[in-house]
């Protein structure tokens, strides 16, 4: 049985195409304004990247803000149950996931079947998002991939006390003008997007088996600081955090 | 003559007053160090009004850094920026009960009680949302300057509401419906209404009372000031001084008290 997952995000849109438990095909394109057109060109991508012609495709799953502009979709799901199902198949020892999205972050509690429990979101707020991080990485003239390395080359974590993104782009500003040395600060921005990321997880008991989902996962400074931060058990997602929401996309589509 | 000083995020400004009439006022973008720009705000007042540090009998400083501005020796006492506003809000006239001051990083509502006393006040300096920094993020978005924004939302046809609260998202969602081709102006409608809507939800928490002034920099914007009139259901009075100046001159109204019975 072969399916595509089908994730549109805010900042990014994310397609898989699993046979079975393996994922045989993935594709991450940055989101703009024509969604509907990028997504077939995503759809068609990830195909061609599986080596798979559309009429192999049993089933399309799609998830996302932008879920009604998947054509042909043949199931849809929110995202929290899709990153949910993803975490609670791949990791069925694992009770919360969190989830840092672009522009949100949520923690989500899973149940012993590996469905949602419940959650909690902050989408009202920039702070602690993947936009947060991105926008404090251009201030210093960096890009996403940049910020492990760079955050790697810190001897002293800069504080940033502001949680409000608006506000913590100032203070990046002043250190700057200040002279720290990039490494100091992006490791001070991590270090922030950490606190914020670990303070919702604490609120949801995800002190116990826990997971970290979406971009922001993929940064090991800030996986590293949130698990030192929670303490309790971190299991890493088995395949590109990022793409765990297309996966759940993809799994439940196929039980369905 | 009495003096106060009163160093914000974004500006200082200083007021000298004389026998209970205010002799000169100044106005400065903050430097990066709270005293110098203390030095230098007083410094452009005096030096204008063919004054000196000499003549100035007791001053106050508020606002940040108004300790480091005392130990240095420009001021002789502190007092925080809540009983300043209270002071000058209350001396201009005595029926204000509800103060909504915003400034270019924070927002607060203090309520006066009769005798101009403090009663109760609320503040937002988290969020940059209902904040100054607000709108001076929107009108880059825009394109247009900060002092252009309330005149350009004042000629809305059918304000856009914005969907968002965060600075940061409000922004993407400008720049969104200026590319369908919404016009600027109803745009900027959209976005004095997210503003007031961000401080009416702060100024609810204690219960805005008549007679309500506004203050700060923000104030100057009329299109936010007839948005919060519209949300808040209430009339705003606009003080007769400059409302940036309000911390202040509620300062030198401090200083004149407190040295004057010295």
């Amino acid at each position: 049985m072969i399916t595509i997952g089908c994730d549109v995000g805010s900042l990014f849109s994310k397609a898989v195409v699993m046979d079975g438990d393996d994922i045989i095909g993935k594709k991450i394109i940055a989101t703009t304004g024509r969604i509907a057109a990028e997504v077939h060109d995503l759809l068609k991508a990830v195909m061609k990247s599986a080596g798979i012609s559309a009429d192999r495709v049993d089933c399309l799953g799609a998830t996302g803000n932008g879920v009604g502009l998947v054509k042909g979709a043949s199931f849809m799901e929110d995202t929290v149950t899709c990153a949910g199902a993803a975490a609670g198949y791949f990791i069925p020892e694992v009770r919360c996931a969190i989830d840092v999205g672009g522009q949100s972050i949520t923690s989500i509690a899973i149940d012993e079947e590996g469905g949602v429990r419940n959650f909690m979101r902050n989408d009202k707020c920039a702070s602690g998002s993947g936009r947060f991080l991105e926008m404090m990485s251009a201030k210093l003239g960096l890009s996403l991939r940049d910020v492990d390395k760079i955050a790697a080359e810190a001897r002293n974590v800069v504080n940033i006390s502001s949680q409000c993104g608006v506000f913590a782009e100032s203070e990046v500003i002043t250190h700057v003008n200040n002279g720290e040395n990039k490494g100091d600060i992006m490791a001070g921005v991590c270090s922030a997007v950490a606190k914020m990321v670990s303070a919702q997880g604490r609120r949801f008991g995800a002190a116990e088996h826990f997971t970290l989902l979406g971009g922001v996962a993929k940064i090991d400074t800030i996986t590293t600081m949130v698990r030192k931060s929670l303490g309790g058990h971190y299991h890493p997602f088995p395949f590109d955090p990022q793409l765990a929401t297309a996966v759940g996309a993809a799994l439940l589509g196929d039980s369905d | 003559m009495f003096a106060g000083i009163d160093v914000g995020s974004l500006t200082a400004e200083a007021l000298v007053i004389h026998e209970g009439r205010i002799v000169g006022s100044e106005i400065i973008s903050v430097l990066p160090n709270p005293v110098d720009s203390a030095r230098v705000v007083m410094d452009a007042l005096l030096s204008r009004k063919g004054l000196t540090w000499k003549d100035l009998k007791y001053t106050i400083s508020t606002g940040y850094g108004r300790e480091k501005i005392q130990h240095y020796g420009l001021a002789q006492e502190t007092l925080s920026e809540i009983s300043c506003h209270g002071s000058g809000a209350h001396t201009l006239d005595p029926e204000v009960r509800t103060i909504i001051d915003i400034g270019g990083q924070d927002a607060k509502v203090i309520k006066l009680d009769a005798k101009g006393g403090l009663d109760d006040f609320v503040m937002n300096n988290k969020c940059a949302a209902g904040t100054g920094h607000f709108l001076e993020a929107m009108s880059r978005a825009l394109g247009v300057g900060l002092e252009d924004l309330g005149p350009l939302a004042m000629k809305a046809k059918k304000p856009i509401a914005m969907s968002n609260r965060c600075t940061i998202y409000v922004e993407t969602e400008v720049i969104h419906y200026l590319q369908r081709g919404a016009s600027r102006e109803d745009v900027a409608g959209g976005i004095t209404m997210a503003m007031a809507d961000r401080v009416v939800s702060l100024a609810r928490r204690i219960g805005p009372e008549n007679k309500i002034m506004i203050t700060g920099g923000v104030a100057k914007n009329k299109a936010v000031k007839a948005a919060l009139e519209k949300a808040l259901g209430k009339k705003i009075a606009y003080p007769n001084l400059d409302p940036q100046l309000i911390g202040a001159y509620g300062a030198a109204v401090y200083a004149a008290a407190k040295g004057g019975s010295k």
